[in-house]
């Protein structure tokens, strides 16, 4: 019922039309919604049927040229400005360069230490032949070829003859280079178990005593004082040898081969050593923490302290990293409640806290330790003093007091009643109570710096922390790059502004000068510039916009594209698609 | 009865005004009393309590602790904490005012605000600082180092304070510290009045106090019963103090809580905290009533003061003193009560305690013992006299007007009920951007002249996504008269990204802070008199949330409905409707109209 009365008025509708002259074609469409009468007039039979006009050429030519100019515009033109506009910038990283530095096939390095021999007692001839057969007999000993120790002989600024200013052969350096590793004095003495040696404990200096006749003769091509100077020589830059060995063989496998020479014992702790040690960083922010369950002790002397005690041995740190110091009073602040509670030890005389029980001793719920406010880490110093009730409180198994929490810092419980000798705990640790602990503090810090334990001279111990540094930070910044090229190989999606490009050319820059001075024995400069490299690889691997656009769901660009793109996309296909069976019927036919 | 005695301004105990018999004790303010103990020791709590109307109880708590600057700049922190030193000192903040507030304080039944209103903050947080800096984008990017690293160590949502929440007040705010260098000093000033105080803000504030909760007044302060309170405020202060001749300067850290408690709905067990009718047996009944029965009763007005301690109220009890504080002379009295001499007050303690009795026998004090618990018991009691609060200076009240999705309008009434002395005060207020006021429209009326009450004005317009609209205006208000301050404002259209997830509960718009200029305060320093309004809710216009979808479905739509036809009419071949059999390319009809005439010769042709 209701379909007829709608469609009478539609047809009334089409009667009143008036009747199109121009084009006979456009008018036929109208009138095709009838579908009754064609389907009559199909039905009545074939032979009724009208042959429309055969089509004229130029109309198909104009239909084929229609069609190619809208794939033409598709092709050419949309497509390009669509993959333009959705494309992400990628800027050119040199990829290949990248992972060579990763894999350390660019830069093997090298640490040429340059050792001034100051032979003032000497003639020049026997001091450059002394020097000669002491190098044969060191280079006899060095086992590992990345580290050698090359001997000169130094201007003695009092002994200025002749014959030095002669000769300029190269083996000859000034006293004052800052580059040379170690000054060795000869000095000849009458008395005294001779050759003998002693390191100064301030200065980069081997005082070796001879006597007179340990000279060797020109003939002779090895003398017992050589090979006693190489001896002590090797023995003293052993550790640093094994550090550096370590270090190659761990940070790229190119290196692995080399490190025969490395016993299993030696390699285990010098991996303890590592782990316990901070990564390096130009500022490290110390805090030292006064932590107490009761109220007392509510004040130390920590100003005079750390000025006495830890001041001159940051300052001997400042051309390695520099050091923020801070400190705090934290009371009625308990130990972590999550280990066992101390027990009453009687053989000890004292409270007992379990070995095991020390890795949670640190309240991270409660104890404020958050970390410094700035660039680089925060080493932490904790100095707990318990509670009188349960005071002394020691470690079980070896009953010391104190412990370090690799790449964290160092805890120590203080007793006050041993320090004090009196019966309450005082409310104000006074500067001579803290010196124990401001000692144990100090010893932290330098494993925490990673500072090798010998030899036994701060500066020797300082330049061989900055050759470990500067080798280290070159291998962290090469495998960051490394990490940066995989990064980008392996995303795709991500996009690479050129911020990330123009750090990385300056990581590679800077890395290949730290190379090139580390070859040239300049290891502050070295040091330096692996600094920077670490930082801007840091930067460019780090780079804050190339995260943000990291997952666009497939789904998601459907959602969007499909509405346009599939109503457009199928009358062009199927105006092409039979363009083309239309060709290939009539090449047929 | 009762509401005669509102009019009059004055509070008498709600033991009501049946009262011939009732005296009224001149209430000393108490808080005088806090400003004579010396800023020379390091560290010094205090906690007030005082009954309000209605079975309310204030309770003040107070904490200030110093660090000597020189030790500050060496970062050798006492009892100042780290964590907000190291903040302060990284962000070059001088002085810092952070408050966390929740509720309303009923100023018609409470009386004049606790600190006279300098310790509190609008609804939400509020934070204002005075940064050193060489100029003003300096001290911008400052003060974003500033508030993302307070939203850390706070757990707020500071960080959302941007350049559209920061204004640069004029004239309401003054430091409270005594600087050396102030030309260098900007004052900024943010706030997030849709944040939610809760608990998380509270475990931080207590981490920063050297007794940390665990002895002291603060050992009071829990969570459940501090954001269940009609109304709350948390505050850090942070300001430099200077002796008289500038030397000896300390950094002063004065943390405090303030909050009105419900007694009876504090007195409720946590377990079972539902308010249930008592048996009627428990219920003393108006047998006056005709209809009173077995059971049916209507309860008398109870007249007594309820009686409570200090354990039921705070839920834990307090845990002796803080030994940090001083051991004798003012410092030391810890608690303090501010009731009528004849109130009966029983402290309970295995420990040594102090009584003190202050200000004509209407605050007792209470020296804490160390280590061992303290309470505080006031059994019920009929009461023949009270305490008279004190009248505030003004009362504030402001809301929206107006209807529909464009424009609206504020009204802020505010009343001086004193009938001798005129107030001047400053009226700041710190509107979103998207909340367009038109200054044109700015009227000012008081009801008892024709004069215009406003003497300055202080405007900053709105710049769209870049900072909100900044109003300060200096009015005056004569004696025992109402001002009555409205503007229109129009409502902008956000984009789809800038609504938050809860888009149709509206907007809030931050409180309006009122300073009072011709009052000094009685707390005789600088910290100056304030009054907040609440925050508004401004309803803007939300979309549908699906509309880009929409939109991309619609357009798609038209536009391969145009080039459907437009392609089709170009490469189709045009043909009358008897030739298109003859063709063969009928379409689907051609093809079910040929497969029907098959059928059809095959049945009827057998």
């Amino acid at each position: 019922m209701r379909c007829q009365q709608l469609s009478t008025p539609r047809r009334r509708h089409h009667r009143k039309m008036p009747p199109s002259t121009q084009v006979d074609a456009l008018s036929t469409p109208t009138r095709a919604p009838d579908g009754s009468e064609t389907a009559a007039n199909a039905a009545e039979g074939a032979p009724a049927r009208r042959q429309p006009p055969p089509e004229s050429n130029e109309s198909m030519w104009t239909r084929r040229a229609v069609i190619f100019s809208f794939w033409a515009v598709v092709v050419f033109l949309g497509l390009p400005v669509w993959w333009k506009t959705t494309a992400i910038y990628r800027a050119d990283l040199p990829l290949q360069a990248m992972t060579d530095w990763a894999d350390g096939k660019i830069c093997k390095p090298v640490f040429p230490l340059r050792i001034a021999v100051e032979a003032s007692a000497l003639q020049s001839p026997d001091a450059q032949h002394l020097i000669r057969t002491t190098q044969h007999a060191l280079d006899d000993l060095n086992e590992f070829s990345a580290h050698h120790l090359r001997l000169m002989l130094a201007d003695s600024p009092w002994t200025a003859n002749l014959s030095q200013q002669v000769v300029s052969d190269g083996l000859r350096i000034s006293g004052k280079d800052e580059d040379i590793a170690l000054t060795i004095r000869l000095v000849p003495v009458e008395t005294g178990t001779t050759p003998r040696s002693h390191l100064q404990q301030y200065a980069p200096t081997l005082d070796v005593y001879y006597a007179a006749n340990q000279i060797p003769p020109a003939s002779s091509t090895s003398s017992p004082l050589a090979t006693f100077i190489a001896h002590e020589l090797h023995k003293m830059f052993a550790e640093e040898q094994a550090q550096l060995a370590y270090l190659l063989s761990t940070t790229s496998s190119a290196h692995s081969a080399k490190i025969k020479s490395l016993s299993p014992e030696t390699a285990a702790e010098l991996e303890r050593q590592s782990t316990r040690a901070l990564k390096y960083a130009p500022t490290y922010h110390l805090t030292f923490s006064l932590f107490s369950p009761t109220f007392v002790p509510s004040a130390w002397e920590i100003e005079s302290a750390l000025q006495q005690y830890l001041a001159p041995l940051l300052e001997s740190f400042s051309s390695i990293s520099n050091f923020t110091v801070d400190s705090q009073v934290q009371l009625y602040a308990g130990f972590s409640p999550s280990i066992r509670q101390p027990e009453y030890d009687e053989t000890l005389n004292a409270w007992t806290l379990r070995k095991e029980d020390l890795s949670g001793f640190i309240n991270a719920a409660e104890w404020p330790l958050s970390p410094s406010i700035g660039i680089g880490p925060t080493v932490n110093f904790v100095l707990y003093v318990p509670d009188q009730s349960q005071s002394p409180l020691l470690v079980k198994e070896n009953g010391g007091n104190s412990w370090l929490i690799p790449q964290w810092g160092g805890v120590l419980i203080l007793n006050p009643a041993q320090a004090a000798n009196t019966a309450n705990t005082p409310t104000t640790l006074t500067r001579e109570a803290l010196a124990p602990a401001m000692h144990t503090f100090a010893n932290q810090l330098l494993s925490l710096l990673g500072l090798p334990q010998t030899p036994n001279s701060l500066p020797l111990r300082l330049s061989t922390l900055k050759r470990v540094r500067a080798a280290s930070l070159l291998f962290s910044a090469s495998s960051t790059l490394g990490a940066l090229a995989r990064l980008t190989r392996a995303l795709p999606s991500i996009p690479i502004p050129d911020k990330v490009a123009i750090s990385v050319d300056f990581t590679t820059d800077h890395l290949q000068q730290a190379c090139n001075n580390l070859r040239e024995g300049r290891f502050q400069g070295a040091l330096e510039h692996a600094r920077i490299a670490e930082a801007e690889a840091e930067k460019a691997f780090f780079e804050r916009s190339m995260v943000g656009q990291v997952y666009f769901p497939d789904e998601h660009k459907a959602a969007v594209y499909l509405p346009l793109m599939g109503p457009v996309a199928v009358p062009l296909l199927m105006a092409a698609l039979k363009e083309f069976k239309g060709l290939s019927a009539r090449r047929r036919g | 009865m009762r509401s005669h005695c509102l009019d009059n301004s004055f509070q008498p105990s709600p033991r009501g005004c049946n009262a011939a018999m009732l005296s009224f004790l001149s209430l000393l303010f108490f808080n005088l009393l806090i400003t004579f103990t010396a800023a020379g020791q390091d560290y010094y709590e205090r906690l007030l309590l005082r009954p309000l109307p209605q079975s309310a109880l204030l309770a003040s708590f107070n904490f200030r602790s110093n660090e000597s600057s020189a030790s500050f700049d060496q970062q050798n922190f006492r009892y100042f904490p780290r964590s907000l030193g190291q903040i302060l000192q990284h962000a070059r903040t001088k002085e810092l005012h952070l408050r966390f507030s929740l509720g309303r304080w009923d100023a018609e039944s409470w009386g004049q605000r606790p600190w006279d209103g300098a310790r509190e903050g609008g609804t939400g947080v509020e934070l204002w600082a005075w940064l050193e800096a060489q100029s003003e984008e300096e001290a911008f990017s400052r003060w974003l180092t500033l508030t993302n690293a307070l939203s850390g160590l706070f757990c707020a949502s500071l960080n959302f304070i941007d350049a559209t929440k920061t204004i640069r007040p004029v004239m309401s705010f003054q430091p409270e510290g005594d600087h050396h260098n102030s030309s260098n000093l900007h004052l900024l000033h943010g706030t997030l009045p849709h944040e939610v105080v809760c608990t998380e803000n509270l475990t931080p504030f207590l981490k920063l106090l050297p007794c940390k909760g665990k002895a002291g007044v603060s050992s009071l302060l829990d969570g459940h019963k501090l954001f269940d309170a009609s109304w709350q405020t948390m505050s850090i202060d942070v300001r430099p103090v200077c002796g008289k001749d500038g030397a000896d300067c300390v950094l002063e850290m004065e943390q405090s809580v303030d909050m009105v408690l419900d007694i009876d709905r504090s007195r409720r067990p946590r377990d079972n905290p539902i308010p249930r009718p008592l048996p009627i047996e428990e219920i003393a009944c108006d047998t006056s009533k005709h209809y009173n029965a077995e059971d049916t009763c209507y309860p008398l007005h109870k007249s007594a003061e309820p009686g409570w301690n200090l354990t039921e109220i705070f839920g834990r009890p307090l845990k002796g003193a803080c030994p940090l504080t001083d051991g004798d002379g003012e410092g030391a009295n810890t608690v303090c009560i501010n009731t009528p001499p004849e109130r009966i007050i029983q402290a309970n303690t295995t420990g040594q305690y102090l009584e003190t009795w202050i200000a004509s026998d209407t605050v007792r004090c209470y020296k804490l013992p160390t280590g061992s618990d303290f309470d505080l018991n006031l059994p019920e009691q009929e009461m023949t006299t009270g305490l008279i609060l004190a009248t505030p200076p003004l009362f504030a009240a402001r809301s929206i007007n107006g209807h529909g999705q464009e424009r609206g309008s504020i009204q802020a009434i505010i009343r001086n009920p004193s009938a001798t002395d005129a107030v001047e005060f400053v009226y700041l207020e710190s509107l979103p951007w998207f909340m367009k006021p038109y200054l044109h429209t700015l009227r000012a009326r008081v009801d008892t002249t024709s004069t215009n009450p406003i003497q300055e004005t202080y405007y900053r317009p709105a710049v769209d996504r870049a900072r909100g609209t900044h109003l300060e205006l200096r009015m005056l208000i004569p004696a025992s008269s109402t001002l009555t301050l409205t503007y229109d404002f129009e409502k902008a259209i956000l984009r789809y990204t800038e609504y938050p997830p809860d888009a149709n509960r509206g907007f809030d718009v931050a409180p309006a802070v009122l300073k009072l200029l011709s009052s000094q305060s009685s707390l005789g320093d600088n910290k100056g008199v304030y009054l907040r309004t609440t925050s508004l809710l401004l309803p803007l216009p939300t979309p549908d949330f699906s509309m880009p979808y929409n939109v991309i479905i619609l357009t798609s739509t038209v536009m391969a409905l145009g080039f459907g036809n437009i392609f089709n009419l170009l490469v189709r071949r045009f043909v009358g409707a008897e030739e298109v059999m003859a063709l063969g390319a009928g379409g689907l009809r051609g093809v079910v109209a040929a497969r029907v005439a098959a059928m059809r010769t095959r049945l009827l042709g057998r």
